[in-house]
């Protein structure tokens, strides 16, 4: 999967339908884009565009688009010994990407392939990500240490698809994702870090697979979460910050998690995706008038779905 | 919506079609294409192709000889400038930036084998340092150049001798405050401010760790000064004032005096009453009054009554600033939120409170109908 922008660009704000058989040539025809230098230069981001481009086929009720043998065959070359995946053959193992991969076979039902062809099997996999847990419950993205509440959630995810939660210290877990809960009942980065609407998701989610909503101001954080929604209809992610459509996700799926997606406008923000998308070539973008791309595509696919736009499969929020 | 829990792979539940999606925030110049405006799509000549596919040709043969060269553990500085020109193309391969990682390792054991001269690898160190500025410049989004920046200054710390490594750390206030004028909402580089004052204060006497927290919270003001929109430098001043007031072991009274300082400042920036950070930061400051935060605050031991005392102060000054800005929802949203925590603290809401509240909540609905669902959910509760 290629993760070019473009060609297309957002329509504008006459748009009110959603243009799905656009949206699926759009994502089909990505990686046929090897003529172009951008191609290449995004092949850090392969397996994670692999996801949001088969996430949207299966939102848009396309499942079947994408091959399923040669999708299990990629997603399984990017597997190195440690059992983790990197980004494509050949790039180092990470937690991003190897999130990416256990998504993926679980979206195709694909995780037995782990067994048969993978390097060691699910476990293998499983321990790749506990070994990246540090002593406070928070993860590292690899080897080389950097920490983030995005690792945390991405292995919580991965471990309860493959069924292998036990290998890590929930409880820790949760007390980290605690520990990073401001005044404002959103959730920062890191300890100590300004709330910001992607970690509020990574937090929240986090949360929810380890089932201790309970934890949650819910009522504050859903304040601060519907405070997102600006006059555009779109969401921001920070305080005094411009929409982009990403966050329709981000915001939305952790409204829905805590119950409060109710609390914004629904139908000013569909609007507003809408106007991100090409109605010519397919796509999203971040903003109307902005270049499209298959991040963009997905996240905006998955946050209408959230609000249950017609024509879309229902998209669960976690 | 759907009832998830742990153990259950959502792609088994016959309504959802889709798993559970996944996070990856980049918002650098290359893709995601955060912010790029559109332009017309042009079919390229053939010229225009072939010159496209030269420059693929070139980026690729970069990348297989940088990677045979590591695979092959060539781990020179020739490698090193491989590796630096490839980077410098795409700063996102994050590959690149650990094959980096080995060849300088490498280069360090062999710099320092000799007779305990750390010179080389200071040398090493610093010019590594350099060629990221340029990057960091460009890309000041991207996750992988302040990550592997950060690795780059741990080994300095574990290498050099404390005084080199020391001063390291020290001139890296300068440069993160250089990208910080150049974007003031760049969480990335709020995060990398809080990791540089964090390791300083390791590195330095308590004294020293005394004196930077005064230094960063002045820092803060600065910020605000120039932009009173700036909730990253509002947030980072909360958790200044709490470090501060922590390391001097400062009293009650101390502690209070702080308070009514920062709620006469944030009174007198309340001239522009539609800006939400500003809001946000009051916010922060009256959780001192709410007695399931106020551990969490710069004063955690006031009294109920005191509590009280300053929470109708509160509503009071709120309610004048309505004169003039009738039309602006924060201010209801303020007087409803803290009426609401006076009752609380006083344990019920007398029925002159729930009339206001009743009568602000629907001027709320006509004023904020985007989050309508909210304040009809908020009066269900009454």
């Amino acid at each position: 999967m290629a993760l070019v922008s473009g060609p297309g660009r957002a329509g504008g704000p006459a748009d009110t339908q959603l243009h799905t058989l656009k949206h699926v040539t759009y994502v089909k025809n990505l990686d046929t884009r090897k003529d172009e230098l951008e191609y290449w230069l995004t092949e850090h981001l392969r397996l994670n565009g692999v996801y949001w481009g088969l996430t949207a086929l299966f939102l848009l009720g396309h499942p079947d688009a994408l091959p399923r043998d040669e999708t299990v065959n990629f997603v399984l070359s990017c597997q190195s010994d440690s059992g983790g995946f990197g980004a494509a053959p050949g790039h180092d193992a990470h937690m991003l990407y190897t999130v990416s991969a256990v998504q993926i076979l679980a979206t195709i039902d694909a995780i037995d392939e782990l067994e048969k062809r993978g390097r060691g099997g699910k476990e293998k996999v499983g321990s790749f990500i506990a070994n990246l847990q540090n002593e406070d419950g928070s993860f590292m993205g690899d080897q080389w240490g950097e920490t983030d509440t995005r690792f945390l959630y991405g292995a919580l995810n991965a471990l309860s698809l493959l069924r292998l939660m036990h290998l890590v210290d929930v409880p820790k877990a949760v007390t980290y994702v605690q520990s990073c809960e401001n005044l404002d009942g959103a959730y920062g980065i890191r300890p100590g870090t300004e709330s910001h609407a992607g970690q509020v998701f990574t937090c929240i989610g986090a949360l929810a697979i380890a089932g201790r909503l309970d934890l949650v101001n819910k009522d504050r954080l859903g304040a601060w979460l519907s405070e997102r929604q600006i006059e555009s209809g779109g969401f921001n992610g920070r305080p005094e910050k411009l929409a982009d459509a990403c966050y329709t996700w981000w915001v939305g799926s952790s409204l829905a998690m805590i119950d409060r997606l109710h609390w914004i406008d629904g139908k000013k923000l569909s609007a507003f995706v809408l106007q991100c998308q090409d109605p010519d070539a397919g796509g999203f973008a971040d903003r109307p008038g902005n270049m499209v791309d298959v991040y963009h595509t997905h996240f905006s696919l998955a946050g209408l779905s959230l609000l249950k736009f017609d024509g879309l499969e229902e998209i669960d929020p976690i | 919506m759907c009832i998830f829990s742990p153990e259950v792979s959502t792609h088994h539940i016959p309504h959802i079609g889709v798993q559970h999606t996944y996070v990856l925030f980049t918002a650098s110049s290359k893709m995601p294409s955060h912010g790029v405006p559109r332009y017309k799509p042009v079919e390229k000549s053939a010229e225009a192709r072939k010159q496209e596919q030269q420059k693929i040709d070139t980026y690729r043969d970069l990348e297989r000889l940088v990677s045979t060269k590591v695979t092959e553990h060539e781990y020179t500085l020739d490698t090193l400038n491989r590796i630096s020109e490839l980077l410098s193309k795409n700063p996102e391969y994050y590959t690149a930036w650990n094959y980096r990682r080995r060849v300088l390792r490498y280069q360090f054991s062999q710099a320092g084998d000799s007779d305990g001269d750390t010179g080389p690898i200071l040398q090493l160190i610093s010019s590594d340092l350099q060629f990221l500025i340029p990057l960091l410049k460009s890309f000041p989004k991207c996750y992988w150049i302040w990550n592997y920046r950060l690795w780059l200054l741990d080994e300095a710390r574990r290498l050099l001798p404390f005084e080199e490594a020391q001063q390291m750390w020290q001139q890296e206030l300068a440069l993160v405050g250089k990208m910080l004028t150049l974007d003031s909402r760049n969480f990335h580089g709020w995060g990398y401010r809080r990791f540089v004052v964090e390791t300083l204060k390791e590195l330095g006497t308590t004294e020293a760790a005394k004196g930077m927290t005064q230094t960063e919270f002045e820092y803060a003001k600065k910020m605000i000064g120039a932009n009173l929109s700036n909730f990253s430098a509002w947030h980072y001043r909360t958790k200044l004032i709490q470090s501060l007031l922590d390391e001097q072991s400062a009293t009650d009274d101390e502690r209070r005096k702080v308070l009514d300082d920062e709620l006469s400042l944030i009174h007198q920036a309340f001239i522009d009453p539609y800006d939400q950070s500003l809001w946000f930061y009051h916010q922060n400051l009256m959780g001192a009054f709410d007695p399931a935060m106020a551990q969490r605050t710069m004063t955690p031991h006031l009294s109920s009554s005191e509590r009280l005392e300053y929470i109708r102060s509160e509503i009071e000054e709120i309610q004048e600033m309505l004169d003039g800005a009738e039309d602006c929802k924060y201010i209801y949203q303020a007087l409803i939120e803290y009426t609401l925590l006076a009752s609380k603290v006083e344990g019920s809401l007398s029925t002159e409170d729930r009339e206001q509240i009743l009568s602000w909540l629907s001027e709320l609905k006509k004023l904020d109908p985007l989050r309508r669902e909210r304040w009809i959910d908020l009066e269900k509760t009454l």
